[in-house]
């Protein structure tokens, strides 16, 4: 596998696994450097889930993505959920594991939303433990995702990227750094984006996703169901610029486009990331 | 504020609108607080809105979407989700229809609702193997009465006094909804999953009664029995060779064992 500078294993540029695609994938094998899968969706015990995550994976190289960890949350860690997700990992063997930085629900419920968590030094203390639990349950290190916010704390004491810098350093674990995410979070709260990304350290982020999103009231919403915009693509060549060769995807979650046009925006991607991986090469 | 009480307080928000978080949140001159925690809020019910709506079309198409919107948001006040897969979200619907009112006073609501999430229990079921034909063969015909037919994970079995897989197929079809049917003796279904599709067919008497036996670990010659004292048809053994023969054919039947039945 090709590596940057530093040790992250690098993929290229992917996309998410969505059921509309399947058949799409498994007829065609699009030129895709790898997939995306949500881990959640593919705990199941057989049947077209896990067969064409198997066709997908005996192609390609696949990582995981979950939305129910709950790192932050209160709940003590759930152990059934962590060993479904080390189960599925044996089963699939993903190139890396990723959840998000946030919480998801407690007293047992699931709220399946990804709840922003006050930047605290309790909340820095609560996750670097559980993030040392769950790294220690899978064996491996795991990746978190900044997530878009729409509302802040007034108990918080640090920056976002403060805190995500002060987890990753302090649990040795890495990032997934959503562009959009940044973009959004910081149109909501009224930061800099490109602070946020200088406050991240470089060596950390392995992976990039790019979404779109959408407008309300005078808010944006994580929606992830239209086209990268072009402020959002603009922050992803500071970060190309910043971290260098990370391997980059699209999510689409909602009003999912023919594969066609998702390979389109790809390309885009690929387009905009490579004149300037080349200049720093040189 | 403490983590765990902030996180009570918005779940309380979430779950029941009612909380103190709205003091804990930031307000500017962009969004207030309330709008900012309303993103939480209408995502929330939407989320969980569609999830059913994507698993109970054949409901949804009977309610009418803006009864089934009130149906969904009792159903998630009432069973707020404890799975870290959305995917089971549904699974209290059908008894919910069946307990509250006024969905008790419409029963072949509740019976929708079973049959569409059994067809999601089919989609992703453990796989087993196939037996074949060529199999079945392969026993001796004086191993026959002491063979044990062992079906598919996949297979579930309902029993409707409404018609509702004929009634979701025509929402399905996106043709003029039939009204429903009632039978007073209730007719037995079989779903199965084939080739990843699933696939559903009403059952005679005398067939739900010859699987039932099976998935209890009976023996063909026990079946055969059976059959004598519950099957119209004139021949029994070839009565349970046809059932046997079709089952192989739909890619019902897992495996063939004998001995005793494993605990």
């Amino acid at each position: 596998m090709p590596h940057d500078q530093q040790t992250r294993p690098y993929l290229g540029y992917g996309l998410g696994l969505r059921p509309d695609h399947y058949q799409d994938i498994v007829r065609d094998w699009p030129a895709v450097g790898w997939f995306e899968v949500l881990s959640e969706n593919y705990m199941v015990d057989g049947g077209k889930p896990l067969h064409y995550l198997e066709r997908v994976r005996s192609r390609y190289p696949v990582v995981m993505h979950g939305v129910s960890l709950s790192i932050g949350g209160c709940d003590p860690l759930d152990r059934a959920y962590l060993q479904r997700l080390k189960s599925l990992a044996n089963r699939i063997e993903p190139q890396w594991i990723s959840d998000h930085l946030c919480w998801t629900g407690m007293a047992g419920k699931n709220l399946h939303d990804l709840l922003p968590l006050p930047y605290t030094e309790e909340a820095l203390v609560h996750v670097v433990e559980r993030v040392n639990q769950v790294q220690d349950f899978l064996g491996r290190q795991i990746l978190l995702e900044n997530v878009s916010s729409y509302v802040s704390y007034a108990d918080s004491a640090l920056s976002e990227w403060e805190f995500l810098r002060a987890v990753t350093e302090q649990a040795d674990c890495l990032i997934l750094l959503d562009i959009n995410n940044v973009y959004v979070s910081s149109c909501n709260h009224e930061f800099d984006a490109l602070t946020y990304l200088a406050g991240i350290p470089r060596d950390r982020v392995h992976q990039f996703h790019l979404a779109g999103h959408s407008y309300q009231d005078n808010l944006i919403v994580d929606t992830h169901d239209t086209a990268v915009i072009d402020p959002v693509w603009w922050l992803y060549a500071d970060a190309v610029r910043r971290f260098g060769r990370v391997s980059t995807m699209i999510e689409r979650d909602s009003n999912i486009p023919p594969l066609s046009q998702l390979l389109d925006e790809l390309e885009l991607a690929r387009r905009i990331a490579e004149p300037i991986l080349n200049e720093r090469a040189a | 504020m403490r983590l765990v009480h902030l996180q009570k307080q918005f779940q309380c928000y979430l779950l029941d609108g009612k909380s103190e978080i709205e003091r804990h949140v930031v307000a500017t001159d962009k969004a207030s607080a309330m709008q900012r925690l309303a993103i939480y809020g209408n995502a929330y019910r939407l989320r969980l809105l569609e999830v059913l709506g994507e698993d109970f079309p054949g409901l949804k198409g009977l309610l009418g979407a803006e009864s089934f919107a009130v149906l969904g948001c009792a159903y998630i006040d009432a069973h707020p989700s404890a799975h870290p897969s959305i995917r089971w979200f549904g699974r209290h619907l059908s008894h919910f229809l069946r307990e509250r009112t006024p969905y008790n006073d419409r029963p072949e609501l509740a019976e929708m609702a079973a049959f569409e999430w059994a067809q999601g229990e089919v989609v992703d079921a453990a796989d087993t193997a196939v037996c074949s034909a060529e199999q079945l063969a392969a026993v001796s015909p004086a191993r026959w009465p002491d063979m044990r037919v062992v079906f598919q994970h996949a297979l579930r079995r309902l029993e409707l006094h409404w018609n509702v897989p004929v009634v979701w197929r025509a929402i399905d079809d996106g043709t003029t909804t039939p009204t429903p049917e009632h039978s007073t003796r209730p007719l037995a279904w079989l779903l199965w999953r084939r080739s990843l599709q699933v696939h559903w067919r009403s059952l005679a008497e005398d067939e739900h009664w010859a699987i039932r036996a099976c998935l209890d670990g009976r023996t063909l010659g026990e079946i055969c029995q059976g059959l004598s004292e519950r099957s119209a048809a004139p021949d029994v053994p070839l009565r349970a060779a046809s059932l046997l023969k079709q089952w192989l054919s739909e890619d019902l039947v897992a495996n063939i064992e004998f001995g005793e039945v494993p605990c």
